[in-house]
């Protein structure tokens, strides 16, 4: 399988008050095209900041990062944005659907930042919502969505814009046992058929059950890098 | 990267439209605010911009008109024996000239009107009988009639000079000019008529006769009577607009050592300078609603920018560039405006067709008789907006709103994502 993600000796620094806190530890990794990953480990251990800064929303303090070939250690503040729009689908833990969107229109919106036809984005978008089995909620506003359907709405919005990398930080976290294990089956059949990479921040040992394999980190280091036959 | 993004106005528009609604009341407060400030913009404009225009119509109306042709002397030094020797090659000229105007040939005469029982200093006018005056003067007059070439020697006074002079219709006055060497020309008059314009200037001090019974005073101080000596030719527009370029034309061809045009505002400095004070003022008092607008919009949109900080952080996130950003709030600002400039107009719009058609009443300020800068102003005002005013007043507080918006539209696209994010 070719390497979709690869990361050489990421070190990431920053500042808490006066004091520095090192926050990942030369990590060297490397993510396969159609991998359903999960990264474990305990709070502060760098998930997070890990997740971030592969989905180019924090920068490395230095090391090498490329993703499908593209080299984002050096690449401008805008390529950034672009590479976010078009290569990385993003699932939040508290959701983070736009208000005043319906569910419908969350999910057409990376799309139309991507410049898709109106027919093309409503298309994918109705059909991602009814794979997710939000096909009758589909003119409701956030507000009027549960949180487990909220998440579902962020998972459709993910994919439909064609990611090559989904990633996802807790997604299951806010949600009761049964809302997260539907959502992560959704995912999971997602992952296989469309062959979406995904790669998880989680505590949730349901997730760790469906990965295919689990990145151990600890105090910003991987510590164990297992890989689950299914 | 081959792919670019690309955010189509219609979505910027529904964004924007959506993101302004999710708070009603405040919406709604801060868009009363804009249209209150801007239909009272609007409404004190047109009752000033009435008020000018009403005395700068006075005072061409019932002064010298648009343009006047005068000796060159007389504006600085009014004197009797500063007069065009040349009336009729002037009048003949100007004829050819095809001038959408009227042409009045006027002797304006310093003298002293005596009677048995007083004597004062008044302003006599020598006029033909089609003159404009007599449009304004004749329905003025209260007790016998208009000058008649019949009666030669007949003058018309104001009340507050009859008064004076105690004279009636009918009663000999005697006018006296000064001459240049110190001698002095008498002439008997007799009064046809007596107006009562309300004007204080007017009726104690203008004394109107004939253009030949003044020209006898002008004849005495050396002018030929085939040459038709005139003080001063005052020319009336039919079309205002066209004052600069009929200045412009006469001027390169009658100026001379003796000669000059002037303009209404050459003749009445005072008067242009009441007005420029008087906009300043304005001008003041439209800044400081202005700024209550300004303030009004960053105040909504900077709430809307600060509570939105995590949403933000997602579109960054999601891959919206700063610019697109800063174009979606921006689009938020320019929609506020245009609502707010909607509803301006339809408040001050409101209040100005009403004042237009109806006037208000300031009889009860401005005493009768009062006179600013050299004219004055009717008592009931009617609300006068220019298409130039309205196109200003739209576009300024359009611009305001735009500016206003800058601010939380940078603030905004400056937000980190991840920071945003963790908001």
């Amino acid at each position: 399988m070719t390497s979709l993600l690869e990361l050489k000796k990421i070190e990431k620094y920053y500042m808490q008050g006066e004091i520095q806190v090192h926050a990942l530890r030369e990590i060297d990794l490397k993510v396969a095209e159609g991998e359903f990953a999960a990264l474990v480990g305990p709070s502060g251990s760098g998930k997070t900041t890990l997740l971030n800064i592969i989905g180019g929303l924090d920068v490395a303090s230095s090391g090498f990062i490329s993703l499908n070939g593209l080299d984002l250690s050096t690449i401008t503040s805008h390529a950034l944005s672009q590479f976010r729009l078009f290569q990385i689908g993003f699932i939040f833990q508290a959701y983070n659907l736009v208000p005043v969107l319906s569910a419908l229109e969350n999910v057409e919106l990376v799309m139309v930042l991507q410049g898709r036809n109106k027919k093309e984005r409503t298309e994918r978008a109705k059909h991602y919502l009814n794979i997710v089995g939000l096909s009758n909620m589909m003119d409701r506003r956030p507000s009027a969505l549960s949180g487990g359907q909220q998440q579902r709405v962020a998972v459709a919005r993910a994919l439909a814009a064609g990611p090559k990398l989904v990633l996802a930080d807790e997604p299951t976290a806010n949600l009761d046992s049964e809302n997260a294990t539907a959502l992560l089956n959704i995912m999971f059949k997602l992952a296989k058929e469309e062959q979406t990479t995904f790669l998880f921040s989680t505590h949730d040992p349901r997730v760790m059950d469906v990965a295919h394999r689990i990145i151990t980190l600890s105090d910003g280091m991987i510590k164990s890098d297992e890989i689950h036959s299914q | 990267m081959q792919q670019k993004a690309h955010l189509p106005l219609s979505v910027f528009f529904m964004l924007a439209w959506r993101n302004l609604w999710r708070h009603k009341r405040r919406t709604i407060i801060t868009l009363s605010s804009i249209a209150i400030g801007f239909g009272l913009t609007v409404f004190s404009i047109g009752m000033q911009d009435s008020g000018h225009n009403n005395m700068v119509e006075n005072a061409i109306n019932m002064g010298d008109g648009h343009i006047t042709i005068q000796h060159r002397d007389y504006l600085h030094s009014p004197a009797n024996y500063r007069f065009l020797n040349d009336g009729n090659s002037l009048l003949e000229s100007l004829e050819k000239e095809n001038i959408n105007a009227q042409i009045a040939p006027r002797i304006s005469l310093q003298i002293l009107a005596s009677t048995a029982h007083n004597a004062i200093g008044a302003a006599m006018q020598g006029i033909e009988s089609n003159d404009p005056l007599r449009k304004l003067l004749e329905k003025k007059i209260t007790t016998g009639g208009w000058l008649t070439p019949n009666k030669p020697r007949g003058i018309i006074i104001g009340d507050g000079m009859a008064r004076k002079l105690k004279a009636k219709v009918g009663s000999k006055i005697v006018i006296i000019a000064g001459k240049k060497g110190g001698d002095s020309e008498s002439q008997l008059a007799r009064v046809q008529g007596i107006f009562r314009s309300g004007i204080d200037e007017l009726d104690k001090y203008l004394i109107l006769s004939s253009l030949e019974y003044a020209s006898q005073y002008l004849i005495a101080e050396g002018g030929i009577t085939e040459n038709k000596p005139l003080t001063r030719i005052a020319i009336f527009l039919n079309d205002d607009k066209s004052m600069e370029k009929w200045k412009q034309i006469l001027s390169t061809k009658y100026n001379t050592e003796e000669v000059v045009v002037l303009d209404w505002e050459d003749m009445l400095p005072q008067l242009v300078q009441y007005i420029v004070f008087d906009d300043l003022g304005a001008y003041i008092m439209q800044f400081i609603i202005l700024l209550v607008i300004v303030f009004g919009i960053i105040n909504t949109v900077l709430m809307g920018v600060l509570e939105r900080t995590r949403e933000f952080g997602l579109l960054r996130a999601l891959g919206m560039s700063k610019n697109y950003l800063v174009t979606m709030v921006l689009f938020e600002t320019v929609l506020l405006s245009c609502l707010a400039v909607v509803i301006g107009w339809i408040v001050g719009g409101s209040v100005h067709l009403y004042v237009a058609t109806y006037g208000i009443d300031f009889s009860g300020m401005i005493p009768e008789g009062t006179t600013f800068a050299g004219t004055f102003m009717d008592p009931i005002v009617y609300s006068e907006l220019s298409s130039e005013r309205i196109y200003q007043l739209t576009i300024i507080v359009f611009v305001a709103t735009l500016l206003s918006g800058i601010y939380p539209a940078i603030k905004a696209s400056r937000i980190p994502p991840i920071e945003a994010l963790k908001s």
